[in-house]
Parts: structure tokens; C-alpha cells; sequence
């Protein structure tokens, strides 16, 4: 292989024969590729490549730490596994549109600078939003649109952030930065949006639930994934992300508590889950930052395998309606299994995946002395556990019975959420590997007996909880429904505003224009006399004006310079 | 398209339910879990947890929060949902 | 021998060739002799510039009259560069323009296409060449006056409104130019740039040469299609026959572009325009109101080449902008989108003339579901779009990275702001085209659409592809433009 080939580059360019290749042989092709750049990626060495220069300024496409191996391992792993999930659709539309934007992602995380970056950023918002409208049906084309308008002006205020950074400093490095200026302070609400911050997170509860069944998969993965190893590239230990964080651990249980549709509740879950991120981020310890940086690898794997069982069972059943569900672990016991591991690795159960990384951002957390902070996160842990330990296992695969039967998901879905699961438990049992990986020097047991117990009360008084409320009927029943969120005031408050105000306007027009419609039809009437049809009409008076302009622009020169 | 899709009950052998449908099996689990609880609440007057701040080695201290949270969370929903609810087709009217 | 006579070489080309046309009668044979005329001026016009660029400004004394008196023609790297533009549009266009022209128009008129096409490359080519202050209104009276038959030749009746409209307009503005050249004339006897240049600055109080000044501004500003004095050029662009359209989009306002650098750079010098009478204080406002006003007029156009006539206007905006600046850096983002708008505005007109030869009309309506049908055409059209947008890997973002530089180097926020959001605005009109194209069904029982054939499918992505091209290898087209920009500065001071 070419030496300094960035991995990401593999999949994208390898995209472009996607659409060219027959059935069996593509399939095959779309498994290489991940292999491919992971093989590429354990071959690299520490260091800077593949540089160029550009307005003066040089541009690193490959920048190898111990940071962005992290983030591309698990990029790369993920894109995998999302090709085995989606290997039964015969679509190669969304075929391309994941790798490009997978490798998009991957190859943000290995750039070097701010200007290669903002050109994967964009990248990865224009490919992905392809499968948005692959779902093909109105809505998602209108929710697609408003993501992309979301991610690119995420895109260009980047950029706008870059030119003034690259003014100012005369680097266009993407090293740390800090939050210290205009500058900084635009290429941080730059990631913030992707990485939906608190008010600049709806483009997420909108569109994913409207993608495809593998496309929710293949969004959930790295979009904002990016965007938190941005954050930890650029500003780690910015104080301010503390208490952004830890708002957005907080606010989307609520939302997750009374929403409907099962993906949505996800992407409610994913909002919270990068919370802790955030958070660890904020902190900026070693511990904390291992903790944010091994959360969000875990996380990604667990969070595929969560939209991959209910994508499984929309693409069997087709709805992820809660009030539309239940029992179906009798059609889909498997998938309910994976499901289940899922949960469990997202509540961050003992010997699941979430339990190791999360503890690592908590003792973070609270060897940094923030105890309200803790306290909010612990808060949060609980209400993980209710939106994604419990709600969404429990209303698809138990509960009272839909009456709804149909057949175990798809061989390749059951391999990738297989594999998925298999990840979750072995990263669980054993996380050393996954501590080795990170970059700053682990000494950290997970294990330990106080640890596990405290761990365990958590969960199982809050499991006793739901089962207290459901027993005594006081758990509310699901209903079919819409949960406004803050892109209600760009879906409704504005369209209406706008409506107002124009009917409004036309209220005044119509007046101005009943008191001068009298004369006005009197002069038409001289002119249209005087000139003939209506056509040569408007063309005479179009050359008079722009005279009339010829002569105003002359004056007002000779104005200008004679006074 | 066939997704496989089918209506009739497909459960256990004639027309004995499935087992986790069984009545009693519910009633088990939730006897089993008060009794899990019952096991780690104890364990805390056995074991002195350690912890990072002091409020964590108050026994139970995890327990009554976890319950605590989980209840208020779920019983938020109430107000929240007269608060942002409306109907499934609201933005497409 | 014969480099030493290439500037000659340049305009006697295509000048003798263009009558040969009309003699020849047939339109094959007209074509061919055009075609072989415009890739010979190419070579010159490459020649040239590489001579330019290595060993300085040529100078050539037209039948060997010296200077001041005879004609002199002068080329350095601004105008190098400028002619390479022209010639090399004129170079890819004509291959396309055989089978547009033999759909759009009838076989008898296609000599005299040809010959009104080779008058009009001849008299962009001369405008830029010349280093004659009169003789540049020579030159630019044989390019509007070719360009208005080329523009009437549109089948649409509307077309001849539309030429009669653009020679009233067209004529003004050469009436302004030529006055402005005659009060410089009385002012200081001469008519030769260089010499103009060096007998102004002591008269630069004298009322004659401010009052010629103001002339020229604005009758260049006509021609160029200044905001607000652009009116005659949408109906233009829309109601011209496609190749017309695409090549007068990509030359035809550039050249005004660089006579209005000419004049304010060499002739009167940047001290006298910019801080005597600091001309940028009008040209900023208006480019600024350019860019905004006409990008919205664009977002409501349903035909799809009046909205990208409004998108050039806006475009111009761009340059006047950079040029308004006065600064090397404001002055490279003007020459490099020059240069730039021309290979995009250019390879869109082409992809239109596409769509027109096979549907027959080029509203938003007509192009549903053509995505599909007409892919090459259609994704040309979009990276055309995408460039336009100014997207990173386009050559539109190298001009816009520079513009907003020039401005930022200014601490003059509002105008990088305005360069963004005309960025913005042209996503909005593109994506309507995208979304016809793409997201849109075929209307219900419309008739069988093929792709484009290759005579015309390859001179678009030619122009697509330069505009990809030079938007990530920047070398040639912003060393030039910033060797131009510090000659323009340089040589006033």
C-alpha cells in the first residue's frame, strides 16, 4: 500500500465503483474496503504525512496520535459492521453514501489542520444527508433538508471561524485552541452543533428517525463522534463544557420519557450518552479525558447495536412505534437478545462495555471536585437506564402483546448486531485492550467490589422502580404523538410570523393600493393609449431606466468629485 | 415487499402461552427483584463501601437515589407531556 | 520571425477569417475555418502570456509606427491573461457551437453565425490587446456590434427586443467611452496608454480629465453590466441562442471588466482613482448591492438562464468588489474570478445549450427528472453549481477565500459577511435546479430524453473541469493573477 495514504481516503474514493460493480462481487467489495483501511491505519507510524501546500498555508491530511488512532479504529470498525448490516438492500445510492461518509469521518480525524478538516466536515454533512432521502418519501426529504442546512451552516461558520483564527494567528493548525477569542469561540459552535449541544440539538431528533433502516445505523456512528474528538482535540479542559455537558445528559431523559417512536428515543439517548462525553471533555484530566475518549468508542458500538435491533424489527414489522409494539421476543428472540445486551452495555451494567468507560469519566469528574456535576450525571445514569435500558426493550420485544408476527431479522443483521454484542461483552469483561489504546497512561481497575455494588444498587432500585410503577399502573401508557422540541420555532413559530406579517402587509398594500389604484388606472390607461401593446410597453420603459440610471450614476460622480 | 410479516399466533405448542407470558412468570421476576434489592441493600451493612465523597459510603446512598431518579423521572412525563405533546400530525397540517 | 509578430498574429487571425466566412456560405465549411482560426488564436494568446510571464511586457508597434503616434500594442501579464480567457473560451466553444447552432438556427444563417462570432472574438481579443486608448473603442464597437447579430440570431422573436435593447444600452455606453477618450484626448494630446499614463498626473486638478474620468467609469460600467446598469443583460442572455449565451457570459463582461482595471490602474493610476477620487467608495456600495440584490432576483427566476444572467451580474459583483479594494489582495481575488467566473459561468451556459438541444426549453419545469435522464449534462450543471456556491475543491472558493481575505485584511466585516451570505443565496437558486433535476419525477408521459451527444457534452466538462481543475491546483491562475495585481499596483506608484 502507498505509504501515506489516509484510511479515510480508501473508502471514499473506493465509493465511486460501488455503483458500477454486480450483486455478489459488490458485496464482497463493500466488506474490503473497511478491511482495507484498517489495514492501512495498523500500518501507520506516529507522526505527520501526506502534506501539501495551499494559499501558504500547509495542509496535513494525516496526522497519526494515539487520539486519532482511537477515533479511526473505531470508525473503521463501525463501518464494517454497518456494511455486514446493510448487506441484504440492494441500493447503491446508500451503499456509496455511507462510505464516503464514513470515510469522511475518518479522514476529519486524521487531518492536521483546520482547512482540511472544514472540507471533511462539509463532506461528511452533504454525504450523509443521502441517507435521509434514501428513505424516498416526502418527509424525509424535508427533514434531509433541514439537516443539511443544519450540518453545512455548521460547515461554513467553521470555515468563517478558520479565516479569522488564520488571520489572527497565522496558523491554521488543528491542535488545541482554547476558547479565547471570536475566532475560537465560532469554530466552537461550529462543533457544538454537530455535536448538538443544548438548542442547536433538534437537526438530530428530526432527521435520524427518518433515515433509512441502515441509514439511522450508519448516522448515529460519526457525526457527533466527530464532533466530541474535535472537542477533544481542540478545547479540552474549557470549563464552560462542564455545564453544557451536563445539561445535555439531563434534558433528553425527559424527552425520552414520553416519546413515541423507538429510534427517536435513541437519538434522544445518543444526546444524553454525549453528554458524559462532553462533560469528561470539559474536565480535561487525563482521567477524564480517557474517560470521554473511551466512552465515545464504546459508545458508538453500542449505540449502532441499539438502532440496529430497531432496525431490525422497522424493517420487519415497519413502524418503531412504542404504542405499536410488544412481544415480540416470540418473531425475533435473537434480535431481542442483542437488543438486550445493548441496554444493558448502555446502562453500564458490570461486564458490559458502558460500565468500564463511564466510571472512568465519573471518578474523573469527581477527583476534579465538581459534586454537583457528579450528582446530575448519576441522575442521568438513571434516566439512561429508563429510555434505553428498560423502555426500549420493553415496549418492542415485551409488554402486553401486539398481536404482531413476523420473521427473526435478516442473517446479515443478526452477524452485525451478533458482532456488535460480542464487542460490548468482551470490552466489558476485558477492557484492557481498550485501555492501552488511549492516550493517556490508564491505572484504573473498574472492579472493584465497592464499585460494583454501588453500580448495582443504582440500577436494580431503579429497576425495582419500574416495576413498582408499572404494578401499580402509574408507569404512563404510550401514545401516538408529536414532542415539540426546539426546531418548533423554525417549523412553526417563524412560518407563522412570517404568515402574519405578510397578511399584515397585504392588509396596508391593498389600502395604499385601493387609494391609488384610481389614478393609477388612469395613467395606465394614457400610457397603454400612447404605447401601444403591453410588451413593447414594459421593454421601452426598462431602456428608459437604466438611461435614467446612466445619468443618475454620471451625476453622482461628478457630484462626488466636483464638490 | 415480503417482510414476513404475519398476524397468527405462532406461540408455544397448542395454545399453551409462551413462558415469559405466563402470569406467574411476571409475578417471579418481580419477586426475585425486591428480593435482589433486599440482597444488595443488605450487603451495604456488611460492606463498608469506599467512595470518592464522603454522602457515597451513606449506606443505601445509591439505592434511594437510583429509585428516587428513576420514579421522578418517569412521573415528569405527566406534566411534560401537557406541556410539549400534540398530535402525530401536527407539523404536516 | 514569426514571434516576434504574434500580437499582430493575435487580431489578424480571426479578423481575416471572419469575412472568408461568409464567402464560404456553407455552414460546415464556416465552422471549420472558425474552429481553425480560434485554436490558432489560442496558441498565440498561450504564446504570448508565456513570453509575458517569463521575460516581461511585450510591446508591438502596428506597421511599425512608433508609439505615440501609430498604434501600439501592449501586453503584459494582466491583459496576457485576459487574452488567454478569451481565446480559450472561443477555443472550447466552437466545437460545441457546430451542432447548438445547427438545432438553433436556420442552415442559411450559420455562415453568417460564424462570421458574427469571429468579429466579435477579433474584437474582445483587440480591446485587450491594444495599448491604444481609441483604438480600444475600435475594437470594443466590433465585439458589441458582432454581438448584437449574434444575439438577434435567437430564434426566440423575443431575442431581437432583447439585441435592440442591449445596442441602445450598448451604444450609450460606447458614446460615454468614446466622449471620456476625447476629453483626454483635448486634455493631453495623446492617446496611447503608457503615455497617457505619464502626461496625467500633473493635470490630475484639471477638470477635463475628472470630467472624462467620470465618462469612462460609467460607460465601461454599462458595458460591463455595473449594478444598477445591468438591465439589458438578462433579456440578453436569455433570448440568445446557447452558444452565444455561454460565450458572451464567459468574455464578453470580463473584458469590460479589464478595461475598467485598464483605466484605473494604468491610465490614471491608482493614486489619482482611489485616493484623489476615491472611485472605491462608489464601486463597493454597488457591488455589495450587486451581490445580495441580484442573487435574489436569481432565487426567483423560473427560467434557469435568466437566473444564472442575474447570478453573473451578482458575479461581477465579486470582481468589482476585489477591485473596489485597490489593495494586491482585492485586486488578485478581482483577476482570479475573472478568470474563474469564466470557466464556470461559461461551462453552465454550455450544460444549458445541453438541455435546450434535447428538451427544447430550459424552465425549472422542463428540467424535472433530468437528472436521470441527461446525467453527464445534469451533474455537470451541478458542479458548475457547486462552484458558483463557492465550495471547497471549486474555484469558486479560491476566489471567495480571497475576497474575504482582501476584506478581512480591511477589518471590514460587513463586507465578508455580504461575500458569505451571496454564497448562500447561490446555494438557494442551485439547489432549485438540483432539485428539479434530481428530486423531481419526470413528468407523465414526456418524451424520451438522450443524453447530450459528445460534440457538446465534452466542451462543457472541458470548462466544468477547469473550473474543478483550478480549484485545487491554484498555481497558474493565482500566480498570475497575483503577478498581474502587483504590476496594476506597482505601476501607478
Amino acid at each position: 500500500m502507498i505509504a501515506d495514504l489516509p484510511p479515510g481516503l480508501i473508502l471514499i474514493l473506493g465509493a465511486i465503483l460501488v455503483p458500477f460493480l454486480p450483486g455478489r462481487l459488490r458485496q464482497l467489495y463493500l466488506l474490503a474496503l473497511p478491511v482495507l483501511g484498517g489495514l492501512q491505519l495498523y500500518g501507520l507510524e506516529h507522526g505527520s504525512f501526506a502534506q501539501t501546500q495551499i494559499f501558504g498555508y500547509q495542509l496535513t491530511l494525516l496526522r497519526v496520535d494515539a487520539l486519532s488512532v482511537v477515533f479511526g479504529t473505531i470508525f473503521l470498525i463501525t463501518a464494517f459492521l454497518n456494511v455486514i448490516y446493510g448487506l441484504h438492500q440492494r441500493d447503491a445510492v446508500q451503499e456509496a453514501a455511507a462510505l464516503v461518509y464514513s470515510g469522511a469521518a475518518i479522514g476529519a480525524v486524521f487531518v492536521g489542520d483546520l482547512i482540511s478538516l472544514f472540507v471533511f466536515w462539509e463532506l461528511t454533512a452533504i454525504s450523509s444527508v443521502f441517507l435521509i432521502w434514501a428513505s424516498r418519501n416526502e418527509r424525509a426529504y424535508r427533514a434531509g433538508m433541514r439537516y443539511l442546512i443544519i450540518q453545512v451552516g455548521s460547515g461554513v461558520i467553521l470555515l468563517a471561524g478558520v479565516i479569522l483564527h488564520a488571520q489572527a494567528t497565522g496558523s491554521i493548525a488543528f491542535d488545541r485552541l482554547g476558547l479565547t477569542n471570536l475566532a475560537t469561540a465560532l469554530i466552537f459552535i461550529a462543533f457544538g452543533i454537530k455535536c448538538a449541544f443544548p438548542f442547536l440539538h433538534n437537526w438530530m431528533q428530526d432527521a435520524y428517525p427518518e433515515a433509512t433502516v441502515v441509514g439511522t445505523v450508519v448516522l448515529s456512528a460519526f457525526t457527533t463522534k466527530l464532533a466530541i474528538y474535535a472537542l477533544a482535540r481542540a478545547f479540552p479542559g474549557t470549563e464552560i463544557l462542564i455545564y453544557i455537558g451536563a445539561i445535555m445528559t439531563v434534558f433528553p431523559v425527559f424527552f425520552a420519557v414520553i416519546e413515541n417512536d423507538l429510534r427517536r428515543v435513541l437519538a434522544f439517548s445518543l444526546n444524553n450518552q454525549l453528554g458524559f462525553m462532553v462533560v469528561g471533555i470539559g474536565v480535561g484530566t487525563p482521567v477524564a479525558l480517557n474517560g470521554a475518549i473511551s466512552h465515545a468508542f464504546v459508545h458508538i458500538i453500542y449505540k449502532a447495536l441499539l438502532f440496529m435491533s430497531m432496525g431490525a424489527v422497522l424493517h420487519r414489522v415497519g413502524t418503531v412505534k412504542a404504542s405499536e409494539l410488544g412481544g415480540l421476543f416470540r418473531s425475533m428472540p435473537l434480535t431481542a437478545v442483542f437488543c438486550m445486551v445493548g441496554a444493558a452495555s448502555i446502562s453500564a451494567f458490570p461486564l458490559f462495555s458502558g460500565f468500564v468507560t463511564k466510571s472512568l469519566t465519573l471518578t474523573g469528574v469527581a477527583e476534579a471536585g465538581y459534586v454537583i456535576t457528579w450528582l446530575v450525571l448519576v441522575f442521568a445514569s438513571a434516566g439512561v437506564l429508563e429510555h434505553s435500558g428498560i423502555k426500549i426493550p420493553y415496549f418492542a420485544f415485551f409488554a402486553h402483546d401486539s398481536g404482531l408476527r413476523c420473521r427473526e431479522a435478516p442473517a446479515n443483521m443478526l452477524i452485525a448486531m451478533g458482532l456488535a454484542a460480542f464487542l460490548c461483552i468482551f470490552l466489558g469483561v476485558y477492557p484492557e485492550p481498550l485501555y492501552a489504546m488511549l492516550p493517556y497512561q490508564v491505572d484504573y481497575e473498574p472492579y472493584t467490589t465497592s464499585h460494583v455494588l454501588s453500580q448495582l444498587q443504582l440500577l436494580f432500585f431503579a429497576m425495582l422502580a419500574f416495576a413498582v410503577l408499572i404494578r401499580t399502573g402509574l408507569y404512563p401508557a404510550e401514545r401516538p404523538s408529536t414532542n415539540l422540541n426546539t426546531d418548533w420555532i423554525y417549523r412553526k413559530a417563524l412560518p407563522a410570523l412570517v404568515r402574519w406579517a405578510m397578511t399584515v402587509g397585504a392588509a396596508v398594500r391593498d389600502g395604499v393600493l385601493a387609494r391609488g389604484r384610481r389614478r393609477l388606472e388612469r395613467a395606465l390607461v394614457q400610457i397603454t393609449r400612447h404605447h401601444g401593446p403591453e410588451g413593447i410597453l414594459a421593454r421601452t420603459v426598462t431602456t428608459g431606466n437604466t438611461v435614467l440610471w446612466v445619468a443618475l450614476l454620471l451625476a453622482v460622480m461628478l457630484l462626488l468629485n466636483f464638490v | 415487499m415480503d417482510n414476513g410479516l404475519e398476524t397468527e399466533d405462532t406461540g408455544g405448542p397448542k395454545g399453551e402461552p409462551h413462558w415469559l407470558d405466563r402470569k406467574r412468570t411476571g409475578k417471579r421476576v418481580f419477586w426475585g427483584l425486591i428480593a435482589l434489592c433486599a440482597g444488595l441493600g443488605l450487603a451495604d451493612f456488611l460492606y463498608r463501601r469506599h467512595g470518592i465523597f464522603d454522602f457515597e459510603e451513606f449506606p443505601l446512598a445509591y439505592a434511594i437515589f437510583g429509585f428516587v431518579c428513576f420514579f421522578g423521572i418517569v412521573l415528569s412525563g405527566y406534566p411534560l407531556r401537557k406541556l410539549v405533546m400534540r398530535d402525530e400530525d401536527y407539523y404536516d397540517r | 520571425m514569426i514571434a516576434a509578430h504574434l500580437p499582430a498574429l493575435q487580431i489578424v487571425l480571426p479578423l481575416a477569417a471572419a469575412p472568408l466566412c461568409l464567402l464560404l456560405r456553407r455552414g460546415t465549411l464556416a465552422w471549420a475555418l472558425a474552429l481553425a482560426a480560434s485554436w490558432a488564436a489560442l496558441v498565440c494568446a498561450a504564446l504570448l502570456l508565456r513570453q509575458v510571464l517569463i521575460s516581461g511586457p511585450i510591446s508591438y508597434e502596428l506597421g511599425s509606427w512608433a508609439a505615440p503616434w501609430g498604434i501600439e500594442y501592449r501586453v503584459d501579464a494582466v491583459n496576457g491573461f485576459v487574452l488567454l480567457i478569451v481565446a480559450a473560451v472561443g477555443a472550447v466553444i466552437l466545437p460545441y457551437a457546430r451542432t447548438s447552432v445547427a438545432h438553433e438556427l436556420p442552415e442559411e444563417q450559420h455562415a453568417t453565425f460564424y462570421t458574427a462570432f469571429l468579429l466579435c472574438l477579433t474584437g474582445l481579443l483587440g480591446v485587450t490587446i491594444t495599448g491604444d486608448a481609441f483604438n480600444l473603442f475600435v475594437f470594443l464597437e466590433i465585439s458589441s456590434l458582432s454581438s448584437y447579430v449574434l444575439i438577434a440570431l435567437g430564434r426566440d422573436r423575443r431575442a431581437l427586443t432583447a439585441a435592440f435593447q442591449y445596442l441602445v444600452m450598448g451604444t450609450i455606453g460606447a458614446t460615454f467611452i468614446v466622449i471620456g477618450v476625447g476629453l483626454l484626448y483635448m486634455a493631453t494630446g495623446t492617446l496611447n496608454m503608457m503615455d497617457l499614463a505619464e502626461r496625467l498626473p500633473p493635470l490630475a486638478g484639471n477638470r477635463t480629465v475628472l470630467v472624462a474620468f467620470a465618462f469612462l467609469t460609467v460607460g465601461t460600467g454599462l458595458k460591463l453590466a455595473l449594478f444598477p446598469l445591468h438591465f439589458w443583460l438578462p433579456n440578453a442572455y436569455a433570448y440568445a441562442p446557447s452558444v452565444v449565451t455561454g460565450f458572451l457570459a464567459a468574455t464578453a463582461t470580463k473584458v469590460s471588466v479589464y478595461v475598467l482595471l485598464r483605466f484605473f490602474f494604468t491610465v490614471f493610476g491608482v493614486g489619482y482613482s482611489f485616493e484623489v477620487l476615491s472611485v472605491g467608495k462608489l464601486l463597493i456600495p454597488l457591488a455589495a448591492i450587486a451581490i445580495l440584490v441580484c442573487s435574489t432576483v436569481a432565487i426567483f427566476q423560473n427560467d434557469v438562464k435568466r437566473m444564472l444572467a442575474y447570478s453573473s451580474i451578482a458575479q461581477i459583483g465579486y470582481m468589482i468588489m476585489g477591485i473596489g479594494f485597490a489593495t494586491t489582495t482585492g485586486l488578485t481575488a478581482g483577476i482570479l474570478h475573472l478568470f474563474n467566473h469564466a470557466m464556470m459561468k461559461g461551462g453552465l451556459f454550455l450544460a444549458l445549450g445541453c438541455v435546450f438541444l434535447r428538451v427544447g426549453s430550459v424552465r425549472l419545469e422542463a428540467l424535472h427528472g433530468l437528472g436521470k435522464r441527461m446525467p453527464l449534462t445534469m451533474f455537470s450543471f451541478v458542479l458548475g453549481g457547486l462552484s458558483l456556491v463557492g465550495v471547497p475543491l471549486t474555484v469558486g472558493f479560491i476566489s471567495k477565500w480571497y475576497l474575504v481575505q482582501a476584506a478581512l485584511e480591511r477589518d471590514d466585516w460587513i463586507l465578508a459577511v455580504v461575500v458569505l451570505v451571496g454564497s448562500l443565496l447561490a446555494l438557494v437558486y442551485v439547489w432549485r435546479v438540483v432539485e428539479a433535476a434530481y428530486f423531481k419525477p419526470a413528468p407523465e408521459g414526456a418524451a424520451k430524453v438522450e443524453e447530450a451527444p459528445l460534440s457538446m457534452l465534452i466542451p462543457t466538462w472541458v470548462l466544468i473541469g477547469a473550473s474543478i481543475y483550478f480549484g485545487i491546483d491554484t498555481s497558474l491562475t493565482v500566480g498570475v493573477a497575483r503577478q498581474a495585481a502587483a504590476q496594476l499596483i506597482g505601476g501607478a506608484s
